[in-house]
């Protein structure tokens, strides 16, 4: 049974952002087919409405050339459309078999049955009576998929898929989707990697602002033919120079560290060693979740250590609180911009005085000092070409890119010896993403070092000058960035070993 | 020294009567919790219960219509924390708070005409058998219907919340009422379901006080039972069955001190008044101290407002 799948003339208004404007496009079984675009192009609206999960304003899908209406989650799913969500709908308390049993109308007993059938189908190896929250992100997204499979889907849509798997997993999830497509699963997979789209799909559909810009056969389109078409300029590509630190000082050292949390849904981390020189970028890669947080928390001091662990330009730090270690200069960049890095509802100045209190003139006798902490802002958003120059403006309404750069620069300004960041360019768009790049390699040509903690590969091997990969909160060796590449990285990442 | 067993007996007796209220609210805001709404109200609803109880047996005379109509009384009081926390989207916390001042207020308005009418006495079971057991027919027999559902209910909620699919679907909402309604439940009319049976069942506590335990209306006389319901259920770690040992802790040791404060043992009243408090709290964080559990039984969604995307 051939299946065709057409959404027409489809717009989606928010406040203030057209998600999807006019979007027109042809979908056929036996196909997979890519929906590329950056952040915000609308591809997540489009598949939400096309999932029930949002409805559109104006517009109309078909399946199999009769009109369907998408009101609810429960509308797709009757006629057979599948969905896994970037962001997965799991139920981490419950079990596997109680997050598959939940929305199914299979007695038990069957159901077990037809998800073993599946399991064994497509080599899938997941203990369905443990909770979900034990799981890694790939056997989660297995779970998401199999949840699809269970309602026989004639469409199959995946969002981002591959944000959170290894190189290995991602092999594997490649595998099942042609698998799905040979048995006449049609597959529309959402994605903003290039790479993927050639090895995988065969029809591509690139969006740039809610639109849909252009409609070709993968094997007619190259890289970089995509990715002029996605950004929708030519984009120049910055590449560092490597430095050797053979005879530079060292500024940080840290010893056998232990770390072991009463939270399990942390990791603990074991026998950590790293040490790192004047002037240089370290790159700590790795799926998330697999002690990054930890780690982040220990050297910016949301986690106190005991013992002489870690040393920062000779002194013992790992008692010190985060404000206590920034007047030892060092700086942070933390992971969430929202919710560590900056107070949503504060003005920009404001959080510019948060991480000042002590060692600047931003108090006098307990009071604020509006002025000094309003010029120093300003001086940050020209600094750092941020997008306003209005520092009254509260910090929720600047993009992720300009609230990056303030952070980033608010962090720098203080001339820090150390900037440890945490996923910096996560979810900003190309440009934002090359600002924070060239700022990061300027630092380290001033001689200030830097602690890249990422789960983006390429940003790794742009910007470190040695790597190192954390896996269940240990960190593998650390190597010089010019001897590793993408598959290496990929190996260590999934627990595998090297050389 | 005689050693009289079948006093023994009475006391427990008397202490497993002096925890229904609490296990009765405790379950109910159990269910309620599990869905991820945190209803602070129990305390209200249990004294609107006790007051329409005890008016309906004085009008009408008929106790079946006085426990149904103190549950319905919690159900449309609940109902209107539904309205707002489901509907309008209000604060959990502040709801609940306000709904509680609400219910006091109310109930003392209702309850002036009602003050000093004496009770109608409550049919109690299996009297011949209490009296011809020594030691075990105290404790088993001898009590009103109210309390044999009572001790059966957290089995029955616990059962309910693990082995029926009803269950499931409110422990998923109560983890992740996003992915629950992504995945096309009704976040919504789960919820006004768990927050009415929680109603109902604060509303039976309070009749439960006024038509048997302490058959007359006071006002206040729920005392802060709510409170310590509400508590049980959070150091209890929403696990039923640990609400009824809760519970039966609270009670017992209610009982006990005022035996003590009875023989006048030379300790402060006002310590011994604080006694069950103190070990309830102690007993429940010990037994709950495995951090594992607790992730996987506490709602991840507690008091979070809930609201579609369009």
């Amino acid at each position: 049974m051939n299946t065709k799948l057409k959404v027409s003339e489809i717009s989606k208004i928010y406040p203030g952002c057209v998600a999807n404007n006019k979007v027109s496009l042809e979908f056929g079984s036996g196909k997979i087919y890519a929906l590329l675009g950056e952040n915000g192009a609308g591809k997540s609206t489009l598949v939400k409405i096309l999932s029930g999960v949002v409805k559109p304003d104006e517009g109309e899908v078909f399946l199999n050339d009769k009109s369907i209406k998408l009101n609810s989650p429960l509308d797709a799913k009757k006629n057979n459309i599948g969905m896994v969500f970037q962001h997965f709908n799991l139920f981490e308390t419950l079990s596997v078999f109680e997050n598959l049993s939940i929305d199914s109308d299979t007695k038990d007993e069957d159901l077990r049955v037809l998800v073993n059938d599946i399991l064994k189908k497509y080599n899938f190896k997941i203990d369905l009576d443990i909770p979900v929250l034990n799981l890694s992100a790939g056997q989660k997204q297995k779970v998401e998929i199999i949840r699809c499979l269970i309602g026989n889907p004639k469409v199959l849509i995946m969002d981002e898929p591959t944000s959170v798997l290894t190189e290995q997993e991602t092999d594997d999830l490649f595998i099942s989707l042609k698998q799905f497509s040979k048995d006449g699963i049609l597959i529309i997979y959402i994605t903003h990697k290039l790479k993927e789209v050639l090895s995988l799909c065969d029809e591509v559909a690139v969006m740039r602002k809610g639109k849909v810009v252009s409609v070709s056969n993968t094997i007619d389109e190259k890289i970089e033919s995509l990715a002029n078409k996605m950004v929708g300029e030519n984009l120049n590509t910055i590449k560092k120079k490597f430095n050797k630190f053979k005879n530079s000082e060292e500024i940080l050292k840290i010893s056998n560290l232990n770390f072991k949390s009463d939270d399990p849904y942390e990791t603990n981390l074991k026998d950590l060693n790293l040490s790192l020189k004047k002037g240089e970028c370290l790159g700590i890669a790795g799926i998330s979740g697999n002690g990054q947080n930890e780690l982040f928390q220990i050297l910016s001091g949301e986690i106190i250590t005991e013992g002489t662990s870690i040393m920062f330009r000779n002194k013992e730090i790992g008692k010190l609180n985060p404000r206590e270690r920034r007047e030892y200069l060092m700086a942070f960049s933390p992971e969430d911009r929202i919710s560590q890095a900056a107070v949503p509802e504060l003005k920009i100045y404001e959080n510019v005085a948060l991480n000042n209190f002590k060692s600047s003139n931003f108090f006098e006798k307990g009071l604020v000092n509006e002025k000094k902490i309003k010029e120093h802002s300003k001086k940050i958003l020209s600094n750092f070409s941020v997008n306003t120059d209005n520092v009254e403006l509260k910090s929720q309404f600047l993009s992720g890119g300009n609230l990056q750069k303030l952070i980033i620069g608010r962090e720098l300004i203080t001339s820090p010896e150390l900037l440890v960041c945490f996923n910096p360019t996560w979810g900003l768009d190309v440009g934002a993403i090359n600002y924070i790049h060239e700022t990061l390699i300027k630092i380290n040509q001033q001689g200030k070092s830097s602690i890249l903690i990422s789960t983006d590969n390429d940003e790794l091997l742009k910007l470190s000058d040695r790597i190192c990969v954390i896996y269940k909160g240990k960190l593998s060796k650390i190597m010089n960035a010019d001897t590793v590449t993408a598959e290496k990285l990929g190996i260590l990442m999934g627990g595998g070993s090297i050389d | 020294m005689s050693f009289d067993l079948n006093f023994i007996g009475i006391l427990i007796g008397a202490i497993m009567a002096s925890s229904v209220p609490l296990i009765l609210a405790a379950s109910g805001e159990l269910i309620t919790e599990r869905s991820g709404v945190l209803n602070l109200g129990v305390e209200g609803m249990m004294i609107i219960g006790a007051i329409s109880g005890f008016a309906l047996m004085v009008v009408t005379d008929n106790l079946f219509f006085a426990v149904v109509g103190s549950m319905l009384s919690g159900l449309i009081i609940s109902l209107i924390f539904g309205l707002l926390t489901q509907s309008l989207l209000t604060n959990h916390v502040a709801t609940g708070l306000a709904l509680t001042i609400f219910g006091i207020g109310m109930s003392a308005m209702i309850g002036k005409n009602f003050v000093g009418i004496p009770g109608k006495e409550f049919p109690l079971l299996f009297l011949n058998l209490k009296e011809s057991i020594p030691f075990l027919g105290p404790i088993f027999f001898g009590h009103s219907i109210i309390l044999y559902f009572a001790f059966g209910l957290p089995f029955l909620t616990n059962y309910f919340l693990k082995k029926t699919k009803t269950g499931l679907i409110i422990r998923a909402v109560g983890d992740s009422p996003t992915s629950a309604s992504n995945q096309g439940i009704n976040v919504t009319l789960v919820r006004y379901s768990c927050i009415l049976y929680g109603g109902a069942m604060c509303g039976l506590a309070g009749a439960y006080l006024s038509l048997i335990y302490t058959p007359q209306w006071i006002e206040n006389m729920t005392g802060g039972r709510g409170w310590i319901a509400l508590a049980l259920v959070v150091f209890a770690t929403w696990s039923p069955i640990k609400v009824l040992i809760g519970a039966l802790i609270f009670g017992g040791i209610t009982i006990l001190q005022l035996h003590m404060q009875a023989v006048g043992l030379r300790i402060p009243v006002q310590l011994l008044s604080a006694l069950p408090y103190i070990m309830t709290i102690i007993v429940l964080v010990v037994i709950s101290r495995d951090s594992r559990k607790i992730k996987l039984n506490t709602p991840t969604s507690l008091g979070q407002i809930f609201y579609k995307e369009k």
